[in-house]
């Protein structure tokens, strides 16, 4: 699979421990267009792929910013992008993605952003600036402010090491008609989003994960034969194994970043099942047709991908 | 006695691209080169930035779609497809396409010969986020390599060699 070059343009830090970069095309042509809210993958060396938000603003077309905290305790990708990449090397991305859009029916959005977790918010904003689009940004920060000369003036700064996480339900209001909630940040704020919009209607509140989160065993997987139809190549799984490896096992390449289900890298189109599909990115028409391969399963004695 | 052309038909967009997954850009002009491809296009030879550039054939010299199959595909499937977003390099105007393959004829000055048609990728919808695949099926344009280059602008005249 090809991906997108790109070169680092620029790198400056941007808040507690983050790194703003810009890439660009190496010609400065044009990179693929995003949807507010996208992300890309950056393929790193050692086969790390890791995913980040963009945060610039969309109708900026000839580069991409992305910001990376560095994770002390991560697998070694934040490290790399603040230590081992210097402005003017290479780096190869995946086309934009995005999971977290903005509801296009909204007539108002609240954002709560946990620190770094304010990165996807940063591209919808700038797209609800240029339309006239009503919101508002709540940023809880313990450290300093991340990435100050990004955040729109609809910001309202909470912070937490000196007053406490703010009570959720007062800040989001609702629920209203056309009123829209979203979520990004560490579990903790996200379970407490979920908490505080439980009684939402359906639809009208939305989360993204940094990291996925935890698969659970699922007590009622049973064994199956997994075909590629393209290949005609088959490979028995036990109850319960992953699917990804059994994939690429047999010969086949896909794409994959997050492996929990959330950031979409590795759809596959299935003919023959049903899947169990446990990922958190598809909507059920999708599901119809696609699978995650990282997350699903097989509810049936075949699973047929068209791979 | 000259026979005169059952069709003739007119240049109505110009595209190309530097790299793989990049956007198209809309061009007044591009410059074919014989047997090599469009100067600044990803499959121009010696470039090698294109998708499949990594599977050569004289056919991915100079690609071309025809405008008629846009309205076709907003018709029957109500997706609206623009001419920036099917990635071929020439949008046709009166040009029956698919009853080209193995035939030469002019693009402007240029002399073209059609290899095949050309067939739809997924690769399309994942950049496009719109499910075009299986409305491109069969009338995704024509695959063709050029036998005599040169300048090709919008509004230029196709027709019969």
């Amino acid at each position: 699979m090809r991906h997108i070059r790109t070169v680092l343009r620029a790198a400056e830090p941007a808040g507690p421990a983050i790194r703003l970069l810009t890439l660009m095309d190496p010609d400065g042509w044009p990179l693929p267009k995003f949807r507010p809210g996208a992300h890309v993958d950056l393929h790193l060396p050692e086969d790390r792929v890791r995913a980040y938000s963009l945060c610039g603003d969309p109708a900026q077309q000839d580069r991409w910013l992305v910001a990376v905290k560095r994770e002390a305790t991560g697998r070694g990708g934040s490290a790399f992008l603040h230590d081992g990449l210097a402005v003017g090397d290479a780096v190869a991305a995946s086309l934009p993605r995005c999971t977290f859009p903005l509801a296009p029916d909204a007539m108002r959005h609240v954002f709560v952003a946990g620190g770094i977790g304010v990165t996807p918010f940063l591209s919808m904003a700038a797209a609800l600036d240029r339309g006239g689009g009503d919101y508002v940004l709540h940023l809880l920060h313990r450290d300093a402010v991340p990435l100050p000369a990004l955040l729109p003036r609809a910001t309202v700064l909470h912070d937490t090491a000196a007053a406490g996480r703010p009570a959720l339900a007062a800040l989001l209001g609702g629920p209203a008609p056309g009123l829209h909630a979203y979520c990004c940040g560490p579990p903790g704020l996200i379970a407490a989003f979920e908490a505080a919009t439980a009684h939402w209607p359906g639809g009208q509140a939305h989360v993204e994960h940094f990291v996925p989160p935890p698969l659970l065993p699922d007590p009622e997987a049973r064994p199956f034969t997994l075909v590629l139809a393209r290949s005609g190549r088959s490979l028995d799984l036990p109850a319960g194994a992953p699917l990804l490896p059994a994939i690429r096992a047999l010969g086949a390449e896909v794409e994959a970043s997050c492996e929990g289900g959330i950031c979409g890298a590795c759809r596959v189109r299935w003919l023959e099942g049903p899947p169990i599909h446990r990922d958190r990115v598809l909507r059920p028409e999708e599901r119809a047709t696609d699978l995650m391969a990282c997350v699903a399963g097989c509810a049936g004695p075949r699973l047929v991908l068209d791979l | 006695m000259s026979v005169s052309p059952t069709w003739l038909g007119t240049v109505a967009h110009l595209h190309i691209t530097a790299r793989a997954f990049l956007p198209m850009r809309g061009m007044p002009a591009i410059e074919l080169v014989a047997g090599q491809g469009i100067r600044g296009d990803r499959y121009m030879i010696g470039t090698e930035e294109g998708f499949y550039s990594a599977k050569p054939e004289a056919g991915r010299q100079i690609t071309l779609f025809e405008e008629e199959a846009l309205e076709c595909i907003r018709r029957d499937h109500g997706i609206t497809l623009l001419p920036e977003e099917h990635r071929r390099n020439v949008t046709t105007r009166g040009v029956p396409l698919t009853h080209l393959v193995g035939r030469q004829f002019r693009l402007g000055d240029c002399l073209l010969e059609a290899t095949r048609l050309s067939i739809p990728c997924r690769h399309i919808e994942e950049i496009l986020e719109k499910p075009v695949f299986d409305p491109m099926i069969n009338r995704s344009g024509l695959n063709c390599c050029i036998l005599e280059g040169g300048t090709v602008r919008l509004g230029d005249a196709i027709r019969p060699a």
